[in-house]
Parts: C-alpha cells; sequence; structure tokens
C-alpha cells in the first residue's frame, strides 16, 4: 500500500506530488478498517444485551455505533478543513457516549471489556486527528517534503500497527475458546453445585475429593481405557493391512470397497442404533467392553483405513523396489521399510481411533444399562439426573477426564504434524 | 559375474499395451551394456524384468545359464541403482548399504565382521566415510548417488542394474559421475545392464548398446558402429546431434529423386534401385561456396534457411527443392566462426560423399 514513495524533485510545483497524492497518514488508514470493526463488535454486544433482555439501556451504545459509522465515512482527506473539525466533533460525542455508559455499568470484566470497543476507538480518534504528524495533515497543513517523510514514516509504523491489529484480534479469539474451559474449572473448584457467579471466588478441593475418592469414576475410567486401547489395538491391527492392500494392490472390488467405507461414514450412528443394539443383544454383548470395542472399531475404521492409504500412497515405491532387490519378502518390505516411515500416519490414526472410543457417548449409552459397565461419558452423564444435578462434581471430573486427551495431544504433536504434512517422505 | 540372456522375452501389460516384443539380447560377462531409447521404448521394462520387479509374460531372462523367470528379485544375485535413488530415508548410509547384507540367508548369509568390513570397502570406494552415520535427506544428490551405487555393489552382484542414474543431477555433476560409473565398471568389471535416453552416455559408457524402439531391438553394436553403421532409419535419426538428414525418395540408376530435389548418389550407392531412405549426417555435407563447385552431379543448389552458431560448430538449415538438409561445419583452429553464408544466401552442397547411406524403410 506504501509501494508508491518514488521521490518526486521537482515537488511542490503545479499539482500535487505523486507522494502528496498517495500519502495518508497510518493512523487514518488504521481508523479506516478498525471503525467499522468497532461498530460491528459494538452491534454484536447489543444484541447479546438485548437476548439478556437488557437492550432498553444501551440505546445510547445503538447512538455511539450510528456515530462510528458517520466517523468512518466523513474522515479527514487532508484537504478540507471541516472534515476534520467534524471528525474531532463526533470522536467526542463517541468519547462521551462511552463513558456514560460506562458510569451506568457495573466494574466487572465483561462491562470493562464491552465499554472499551467505544472509548478507546473514539479516543484514538479524536488523539490522532487534534495532534501529531496526523493531526496537522487532517489540517490540511502538508506540503510535498512533509508527504514524503510520511510515506517513510508509515512504512516503519504500519507493521507496529499491523502487530497490534493482529494480536488485538488473537486475544480476542483466543479469549471465545478458553472462555469455557476457565467456566467450568471455576464451577469444579467453587464449593457446592451452583451455575455461574463471579470467578474464582472461592477455592475447594471437594468435588475432586468426591470424584476420585468414589469408586464408580476409578471402574469407568478402567471400562473407558479397555475400551479405548481395545479400539485403538483392534483398529489398527485392520486399518494398517486393509490401507497398505488398498494402497499397493489391484484386487477385484478394490474401487467399490473404498466407495463403501465412505458411504458408510455418511449414515447418521442414529439410524442403524436398534439394529446395533439387536445384534449385541444376540451375541450377549451388552454390558461388555468387547460389544463396545467391536462397534467402536466399526465405526473408526474406514477412516484410518482412508487417512492410512493416503500416507502409503506418498512412499514411493521405488523404496520397496530397492528393499525387494535387497532381498527382502513381501511382509519384510512392508514391516522394515514402509511401516517404519509411515509411523507418525499410525500415530495419527491410533490417536484418532483412541479418541473417538474414549469420547463416544450414544452407543456406550444405549449398550450399557448396568452401571458397572458405563464408560467415562457415560458416567457423567449419570451424575446430572433430573433431580440433584452434581454440577461440581460433573465439572470436575470432566476435567479429569480431558486430562489423557491432552496428554496424548502434546506427545503426539510433533507426529501429527508430520503425518498431516504428509508428502514430506522422500526417496 | 555372468552373462543375461534375454530369450523371446515379452512383457503385455493388463491393458493390452506390448511394452516389450520378443527381445533377444545376450548381455556378456563383464560387458556394460546401455539399453538406449526414446521414453516408453521398452528400455525400463526390459531391466524391471531382468529384475523381476514385473512378471514376464513370454519368453524367458537366463542370468549365468540357468532360467530366472520366476525367481523372486532379492534371489537373482543383482545389484540395483534406481533413479530417484530409494536410499531407505529412516536409516543412515551405514544401514542402507547393509541392508541387503543382513537380509541374505541360506548360502548368502554374511556374518557381521563381513558385513562391516563390506560396508567399510564400500565406503572407501566410493569415498563415502565421512556420510556413514547421516541420514540420506542430510547428503546432496551426488552423495546420495553414490550410496546408492555402493548399496548395489557391495552385494557383489552378478548383474549391477542401472534405471537413468545420472538423470536426476546437474549437467555439471552429470558428467563427472559418468566418468567415475566407467572408471568403477573398469575397476571392478560387473556385467552391467543400463538404462537411458541419453545418447552421449550410451556413446561414452557402453561397451556395447543396444538401441529400442516401440518394444523392440533395433539393433545392439558397438556405439560408434551404431553411429557410423545405423542399421535402420530409426537408429539413424536416434543417434547423433544434429540429427541425421534422411530424405525419403527413390534411387534409380545411380540418381536419387526426391520431390523437385535429385542428385547423383555417390559410388558405393549406385548400384541401389528403388524407394528408400538417403541419409547422411550434417558433419558430412560439405557447403561449398558458389565459386569452386565442381558442378559434378552430386552437388545440389541450396538455399541458407537459417542459422544457428553453437560457438564451436555452425548448424546451417539449408533449403533444397522443397527439403531441409542440416549441415555442420566445425570452427577450426584460430578461425572466429563459420562463415559459409547469411540467411538466404545461394549455396551449393556436395550429398555425394562416402558415409552417406541408402536405407530401406
Amino acid at each position: 500500500m506504501n509501494g508508491n514513495t518514488h521521490n518526486s524533485a521537482d515537488g511542490g510545483q503545479g499539482s500535487a506530488t505523486l507522494a502528496e497524492r498517495w500519502y495518508v497518514p497510518v493512523e487514518i488508514r488504521a481508523l479506516r478498517v478498525w471503525l467499522p470493526f468497532a461498530a460491528l463488535v459494538n452491534l454484536l454486544i447489543l444484541a447479546g444485551e438485548a437476548l439478556r433482555g437488557n437492550g432498553a439501556e444501551q440505546l445510547g451504545v445503538l447512538g455511539a455505533i450510528v456515530l462510528l459509522l458517520i466517523l468512518r465515512a466523513s474522515l479527514p482527506d487532508g484537504r478540507q478543513r471541516w472534515r476534520r473539525y467534524a471528525g474531532q466533533g463526533l470522536a467526542a460525542a463517541i468519547l462521551v457516549l462511552g463513558l456514560l455508559s460506562l458510569l451506568r455499568r457495573d466494574a466487572t470484566f465483561y462491562d470493562l471489556w464491552a465499554t472499551s470497543w467505544l472509548v478507546v476507538p473514539s479516543a484514538l480518534a479524536l488523539y490522532w486527528m487534534s495532534a501529531g504528524l496526523s493531526g496537522s495533515w487532517c489540517a490540511g497543513a502538508q506540503d510535498a517534503g512533509a508527504a514524503e517523510l510520511g510515506l517513510a514514516r508509515n512504512r516503519s509504523l504500519a507493521p507496529r500497527f499491523e502487530a497490534f491489529a493482529l494480536h488485538t484480534f488473537l486475544i480476542h479469539a483466543v479469549a471465545l475458546v478458553v472462555a469455557p474451559v476457565i467456566w467450568i474449572v471455576d464451577v469444579s473448584i467453587s464449593p457446592g453445585n451452583i451455575l455461574g457467579g463471579a470467578i474464582f471466588d472461592a477455592f475447594t478441593l471437594e468435588h475432586f475429593r468426591a470424584v476420585l475418592g468414589g469408586e464408580a469414576f476409578w471402574l469407568w475410567t478402567r471400562n473407558s481405557l479397555v475400551v479405548a486401547l481395545g479400539t485403538t489395538l483392534v483398529g489398527l491391527l485392520l486399518a494398517i493391512p486393509a490401507g497398505y492392500a488398498f494402497s499397493r494392490y489391484q484386487f477385484a472390488g478394490r474401487k467399490g470397497a473404498m466407495f463403501v467405507f465412505m458411504l458408510i461414514q455418511m449414515f447418521p450412528g442414529i439410524i442403524i442404533l436398534v439394529p446395533y443394539f439387536m445384534v449385541m443383544k444376540t451375541l450377549g454383548l451388552l454390558n461388555t467392553s468387547l460389544g463396545l470395542i467391536v462397534a467402536y472399531s466399526v465405526t473408526a475404521l474406514p477412516l484410518c483405513v482412508w487417512m492410512l492409504k493416503g500416507f502409503f500412497d506418498a512412499v514411493p515405491r521405488a523404496l520397496e523396489e530397492a528393499a525387494l532387490l535387497d532381498g527382502c519378502n513381501r511382509v519384510e518390505v512392508f514391516f522394515f521399510v514402509v511401516l517404519p516411515l509411515s509411523l507418525p500416519a499410525v500415530a495419527i490414526t491410533a490417536l484418532f481411533s483412541f479418541l473417538t472410543a474414549w469420547n463416544e457417548f450414544l452407543l456406550a449409552l444405549v449398550f450399557n444399562t448396568s452401571n458397572d459397565a458405563y464408560t467415562l461419558p457415560v458416567g457423567l452423564a449419570s451424575m446430572i439426573p433430573a433431580t440433584g444435578q452434581l454440577w461440581g462434581d460433573f465439572a470436575a471430573a470432566s476435567i479429569v477426564v480431558s486430562i489423557p486427551v491432552v496428554i496424548l495431544f502434546v506427545l503426539f504433536q510433533r507426529s501429527l504434524i508430520q503425518g498431516m504434512s504428509s508428502g514430506a517422505v522422500k526417496g | 559375474m555372468s552373462d543375461v540372456e534375454f530369450i523371446g522375452t515379452t512383457k503385455v501389460y493388463d491393458d493390452g499395451t506390448v511394452a516389450l516384443d520378443a527381445l533377444d539380447l545376450t548381455v556378456r560377462e563383464g560387458e556394460f551394456l546401455v539399453l538406449l531409447g526414446p521414453s516408453g521404448c521398452g528400455k525400463s521394462t526390459a531391466l524391471r524384468l531382468l529384475a523381476g520387479l514385473e512378471d514376464i509374460t513370454r519368453g524367458e531372462i537366463r542370468i549365468g545359464g540357468s532360467r530366472v523367470n520366476d525367481l523372486p528379485p532379492g534371489a537373482r544375485g543383482l545389484g540395483m541403482v534406481f533413479q530417484s535413488y530409494a536410499l531407505y530415508p529412516h536409516m543412515t548410509v551405514r544401514a542402507n548399504l547393509a541392508f541387503g547384507l543382513r537380509r541374505g540367508r541360506g548360502d548368502a548369509r554374511v556374518d557381521a565382521e563381513e558385513i562391516s568390513a563390506r560396508v567399510e570397502e564400500a565406503a572407501e570406494m566410493l569415498d563415502l566415510h565421512k556420510w556413514l552415520e547421516k541420514k540420506p535427506r542430510e547428503l546432496s544428490g551426488g552423495q546420495q548417488q553414490r550410496v546408492a551405487i555402493g548399496r548395489a555393489l557391495v552385494r557383489r552382484p552378478k548383474v549391477l542394474l542401472m534405471d537413468e542414474p545420472l538423470s536426476n543431477l546437474d549437467a555439471k555433476l552429470r558428467n563427472r559421475m559418468r566418468f567415475e560409473l566407467r572408471r568403477l565398471h573398469e575397476a571392478h568389471g560387473t556385467t552391467t545392464l543400463y538404462v537411458t535416453h541419453d545418447q552421449v552416455e550410451a556413446m561414452t559408457l557402453a561397451d556395447r548398446v543396444a538401441i529400442l524402439s516401440e518394444g523392440r531391438l533395433q539393433q545392439s553394436s558397438k556405439p560408434l558402429e551404431a553411429y557410423h553403421r545405423p542399421a535402420n532409419s530409426f537408429v539413424a535419426s536416434f543417434l547423433g546431434t544434429p540429427a541425421m538428414n534422411l530424405i525419403e525418395g527413390a534411387a534409380e540408376g545411380g540418381v536419387f529423386t526426391a520431390g523437385e530435389l535429385s542428385f547423383a548418389l555417390p559410388e558405393h550407392l549406385a548400384g541401389r534401385d528403388g524407394p528408400g531412405i538417403f541419409g547422411i549426417r550434417p558433419e558430412d555435407v560439405r557447403i561449398l561456396d558458389n565459386g569452386d563447385g565442381s558442378g559434378s552431379p552430386g552437388e545440389v543448389p541450396c538455399r541458407v534457411g537459417g542459422v544457428e552458431h553453437l560457438g564451436s560448430d555452425t548448424v546451417y538449415h539449408l533449403e533444397a527443392g522443397g527439403n531441409w538438409i542440416r549441415a555442420l561445419r566445425r570452427r577450426t583452429a584460430g578461425q572466429a566462426q563459420g562463415t559459409a553464408g547469411g540467411q538466404d544466401r545461394e549455396v551449393r552442397v556436395s550429398l555425394a560423399v562416402p558415409a552417406a547411406l541408402i536405407f530401406e524403410e
């Protein structure tokens, strides 16, 4: 955007130089982008308030939003002085509205944040239009030399403005993700079973003690571990050879089988729930880990096979041929060459199978009628029946349950990234 | 070391493509034979059939006199260098070299001491000592190439197979590796079958060159013989840069006619009659300045249609009676550049030279 900084040596003569025509202070550029954005955020905040039934109290904010948009439309252009005065007036008005809104609100973190989206943009706009280099530009007091200097200054300042904007955006994105986690952590360490209220206002480990001290939780954990590890093992034992065969061999029905694998993925599980239940009942697999292992393996298998096939495809055939000439048979080729090269993919597949089984709820709920056979998700759900919800215990248990998942992700992080950029294996 | 025999070896793919059509070819013990041809001519297929990477449809392949059609690749006593090198990415160079030796079973079993001795020997020979503990991806293309050759040789193969081994290297390195391959062959004398589409590699490396086209063997002979006495017009046009001039026409009574062009054949071809293709290499075409034309019947008037200056050589594109003739003039010592004429100049060339040939088809 600052590409045209060519010096016109004859600056000032006749019409405006290239630099003069191009120069807009970086502050004003930032306002052009961020004023509409601030208006959008304020609109979202207003909508939220309206949903909570507080809309009527926020009419001032609505006015401020309109003013923000007008300010955006009438930002100074560096020539007409009146635009600077109009802009300063609008910014001041928004600032006043923002401060008024601040007075009417509580001093909670949320309220401070919400008002800052009015106060900060308007204060910055007012300051930038009144003082410093951008202020004099807004007043129309610039010549060719100042424009040249300004372009150079833009060039050095722009990265900092961009970094600031990016971080503002990222902090909001992170907050959106982290907020629920903070919430549930708060519930888990708050005494009693109350939802909501102030964050981190009290601390107790009673819920963790209750959960970890009870027998049921460990029983469910054991069930979940058996099911998840069993699913992973069975899934890998079936998916690895299947993926390799699909990748390397031509056989009758190969394409059809691949398609059917995809097709199965498209059915919502609930459609086959009843037949599934009857099959399990007939086989006597209700209330057993084996029943769930079988069911989950079948569920996870198609995607695992597809993922592994994709990875095996990326292993160059010449490597296998080299191994054949080095005296390997087909099985040795697979174990000595193909499998070691595919470990990242195998890790991903294992993780995927494990998580599928660890998180699954519906089948586990239907197949297991006895409390002893519950897996963790079903067990957790049983903590919040229609009466007497144990929110605190539930929150504590959910945190404990998600810890293995987090650990797995941290451990497998490198493999995950490697596996996802699967073209990395070169001959 | 052994000789290799292809006996009526045929490969037909499932879709009906005939990749190799009844190849009869013998690679003599200790010989460096180059399979040469354009892409899709079947040269790589021949190599892969010999290696056992693909099944033979008809005919047979013998190594050292015994039929290997149904032996697995690892049992044929071969070493192979792949175009992509195909080094095992997850193993060190040392492990790459030793991998094949570790797989040896039965008679081919090699004990640990012997393995490390042979790896050392290969490292010595190919100057790989510094790289033994590195992974292939840390090596440059040339070094990977050496490891690939080392891995093929360390098993002391009866026959060494190479599938376009130099095509992934840059031009400078390719020239050096070419020289080294020849030196290695002279040191070891391993029977070698080398596939390439690069005629320079074929001419410089081969004891004997076998030229294939569309799955058929066109000629197998010493490289220079193939150059000077090509068996047919395909070989003639494939070997040599710029390519041989081929003029389609008919010979009658010692005169060759092609469209508006007509000239007397040289003495050794004067007896030929009937349709044929007259062939003459660009460097054999003599450009005569208009003054010194003797007016003999082997001379043809031409117009210079284009000139390419290549530094050492100059290529003239001459138009003669609707036919294009390429003529090559070599820069001689002290002379700045060939000066036979600029664009559109009228010149005369002599085609009736002893090196001229006539092909049936």
